[in-house]
């Protein structure tokens, strides 16, 4: 794994002793290549998993994930471009930094083999986060957001810390590959649903669960691209994640105490669904889109079925790859006319239409059209969900249509029609633009030919 | 002041401490506190204002009462073990009055009214010693007759230290409030594993100095007491901003800065006693802390305030303030983890 982490730490020195016209090709280029090592590890043997160390580790379900993570550095830097080319130099450094940091601290979350561990990285994601939004956000809600979503993930994770503790005095040891073989289950008690509870809330909290979501519009819209690619793609799979390490430990407790969670989930997909119905600001409907989709990785991760954690990981997967290229659509449009209002830039098809197909392709991946693994990902969650208890496929399939009516909306709002007449001077698409959405497309069409990769370790 | 006064009387406060920390004799510790406070009184007093007097004037009643009840637990100690060296206190009512008294010294509720305004209204260089040196001394004798103390007594007092902490920094913008209630708060959880662990109790003794040194020493570099001056920072040192960002954020016991090496100990010594609830109140009363901590970042180093001049940097002039030791204690203080 230092394979990995060790090139990325280097690439805070990289960006800083870089001349000035070469910070971006060269911290681009260089995280393109990190990327290149990390795909090795999606080569997992069947039956077991890829021991790196004393302190990493990497299975097939955080190899994925570490895949997009270190995918999406190269990405997020080239998005960036634009909105900091009147930054002067040092911000510019600055900006990267903190994304590179937050990269690092990605990598080393997912491949963490020891839970504590895990949480101490899991907290330390959170530093770059704010630090991006608050700083370099664009409007005065920004502090609003960054206060929101700092306290709302910490509120959820200090009974981690201490549930984990406990763990760690009960079990002896919370090495995530050795507590495999030493679990018992855990008998019906009050503190031990106080337990569950407190394991699970910091996990909820950052999907996240319907109830607790407000966070997550306050940070997705106030954020800058960079910043927004990174919440919806890679930090709200944490919380997935780490509800699928931690379920292990909580059997049998799971059966009923998950009853009250998947209600806010089944309910919460539809109404965050219906909300984006209604929205006038882009980036935002993207936000209520990923609260949906997280709903569904919720719903899967309590069923705890082989086929449910399967569709778990590949959604979380596919969800990262098109909620990524969409808010960087959606940037596309902000950098132009400087608003985040859909109906302000109408009729995009005409003026840009290699943008419009890039558009067209994303909206259909965030409706799961087949044969995308969006699709795979959440077939797999609406039949194990079916299976589990036969009434949940109604809210199921009222969320498709649903998905499928705000995905066309967007499309149609932002693409079809007759252009507002105020538009006829927008720049042209850049090609660093068009490179970026291939970047984010092509791994999504791929994959949709060898899923395998994606299913996670019950393949 | 003139220096070889000013020398005397900062040998004579660091000489008490040692005589506290050094001594095993009932009677001399009791001399090395009264020397400490007496010789800090001048300190506090260095800006002759009345401001300064009241402040000075509170320090030294608390601080001699406090002196009196540990006098007075040293004496009832003295009638039931019949000797004066320092070790387990066999008496509960001896041991009640000692700790009592010290955590009177050390500014922990429900003793904390003090340390709010005596923090106020001295400069902030005496500021730094009181919240910083001392808290040494009653430290060391709270840790040599940890095994005899009232473990509910301290962990009440400890509880209500850090919501007090929490809650009354909440509507400051005068930075030494700040540090005073970040104070009671911290001590309060160093109060809380001294009775199960007092080793704990000496890392977070040591980190907590570290990191109280680096902020005083960034606020005394700008010679800001407000929230107001600290945010025009960005335009003369810019680069001191991203250190109060980090800082800030260590104080408030977020991973992975060192600030929460003390908060994780703790709470795994406190799980390790089966204290679940406690720890879980402790740790999401820190986060009222992290609130103020983080108001102060945002008006410093995440946004940029408007100043007075209209230029975007000002001319760089060579520090002339001292920093001694800068960023060695700041980088300690950060990344120790």
């Amino acid at each position: 794994m230092l394979k990995i982490i060790i090139p990325t730490i280097m690439l805070i020195p990289l960006t800083w002793m870089s001349k000035p016209n070469m910070i971006w090709i060269n911290t681009t280029t260089y995280g393109l290549l990190i990327s290149l090592i990390s795909l090795f590890y999606l080569n997992q043997p069947n039956d077991n998993t890829l021991n790196s160390s004393l302190m990493f580790f990497s299975d097939s379900l955080s190899a994925p994930l570490l895949a997009l993570t270190t995918w999406l550095l190269p990405l997020m830097l080239m998005a960036s471009q634009h909105h900091l080319s009147k930054e002067p130099l040092t911000r510019k450094k600055l900006y990267i930094s903190m994304l590179i940091l937050l990269q690092l601290f990605l990598i080393m979350t997912f491949t963490a083999s020891e839970l504590i561990f895990f949480y101490i990285l899991f907290e330390a994601t959170l530093i770059p986060t704010l630090i991006i939004i608050t700083r370099w956000g664009n409007q005065t809600e920004r502090l609003n957001a960054g206060l929101y979503f700092l306290f709302y993930t910490l509120m959820g994770s200090l009974p981690l810390l201490v549930a984990l503790l406990y763990i760690h005095n009960f079990m002896g040891s919370l090495n995530f590959l050795m507590i495999q073989y030493w679990i018992q289950p855990l008998p019906n008690s009050w503190s031990n649903i106080f337990l569950w509870l407190a394991c699970m809330m910091a996990f909820m909290v950052k999907m996240p669960l319907y109830g607790l979501h407000l966070w997550l519009p306050k940070a997705h819209v106030e954020a800058p691209i960079a910043g927004s690619m990174v919440l919806a793609a890679v930090l709200l799979k944490l919380g997935g994640y780490g509800m699928m390490r931690i379920t292990t430990l909580l059997n049998p407790l799971t059966n009923f105490m998950a009853y009250p969670f998947m209600m806010l989930s089944l309910w919460g997909m539809i109404m965050t669904s219906s909300i984006c119905l209604r929205q006038t600001d882009l980036k935002s409907l993207i936000a209520y889109s990923s609260v949906s989709h997280m709903a569904l990785v919720i719903v899967a991760v309590l069923i705890q079925t082989p086929w449910s954690y399967m569709g778990a990981t590949a959604l979380m997967i596919a969800h990262g790859l098109t909620s990524s290229m969409l808010f960087c659509l959606a940037n596309s449009n902000y950098e132009r006319i400087h608003s985040r209002t859909m109906v302000l830039a109408r009729g995009l098809q005409t003026l840009l239409p290699l943008m419009a197909a890039w558009w067209l392709l994303a909206s259909l991946t965030n409706l799961a059209l087949p044969p995308t693994i969006n699709l795979i990902g959440e077939l797999f969650v609406v039949m194990s969900s079916f299976s589990w208890s036969n009434t949940t496929i109604i809210l199921m399939g009222i969320n498709i249509i649903i998905t499928a009516l705000y995905s066309l909306y967007m499309l149609i709002t932002t693409q079809r029609g007759k252009y507002s007449h105020h538009i006829k001077n927008i720049k042209p698409s850049f090609t660093r633009e068009n490179a970026l959405m291939t970047l984010h497309l092509l791994p999504l069409l791929l994959l949709s030919l060898n899923p395998k990769i994606i299913l996670g370790p019950i393949y | 002041m003139k220096p070889p006064i000013l020398i005397i009387i900062m040998a004579t406060i660091m000489t008490g401490t040692m005589i506290v920390m050094l001594s095993s004799h009932w009677l001399l510790i009791w001399i090395g506190f009264e020397m400490n406070m007496l010789a800090i009184i001048p300190i506090l007093m260095k800006k002759y204002n009345p401001r300064a007097m009241e402040a000075s004037t509170k320090y030294f009643l608390t601080q001699a009462t406090a002196s009196m009840l540990l006098m007075m637990g040293v004496t009832i100690n003295l009638l039931y073990s019949g000797q004066w060296v320092i070790s387990k206190i066999s008496n509960p009512i001896a041991s009640i009055m000692m700790t009592t008294a010290l955590t009177m010294k050390l500014g922990l509720s429900p003793f904390h009214f003090w340390v709010p305004e005596v923090t106020q209204g001295i400069t902030l260089m005496s500021g730094m010693i009181l919240l910083t040196w001392q808290k040494i001394a009653p430290m060391s004798i709270l840790y040599q007759i940890s095994p005899s103390i009232n473990t509910n007594l301290l962990m009440l007092m400890a509880l209500t230290s850090v919501l007090v902490g929490g809650w009354g920094g909440l509507n400051q913008t005068q930075l030494r409030k700040i540090m005073a209630y970040s104070s009671i708060a911290h001590m309060g959880w160093m109060a809380a594993i001294i009775t199960y662990n007092p080793t704990m109790m000496v890392l977070n003794l040591t980190l907590y100095i570290l990191m109280t040194l680096s902020t005083f020493m960034l606020f005394m570099l700008n010679s800001s007491t407000t929230t107001l001056s600290l945010s025009h920072m960005w335009n003369k040192f810019p680069l001191i901003t991203s250190m109060i960002l980090i800082l800030m954020l260590s104080l408030g016991g977020l991973p992975p800065l060192s600030g929460f090496i003390p908060k994780w100990m703790i709470i795994q010594e406190l799980t390790k006693n089966n204290m679940i609830i406690i720890p879980t109140l402790m740790a999401i009363t820190a986060l009222l802390n992290l609130y103020f901590y983080l108001r102060l970042t945002y008006s410093t180093a995440l946004t940029m305030f408007p100043s007075t001049n209209n230029m975007k940097m000002k001319w760089q002039f060579e520090y002339t303030k001292k920093a001694t030791l800068l960023p060695p204690l700041i980088i300690t203080s950060t990344m120790l983890l």
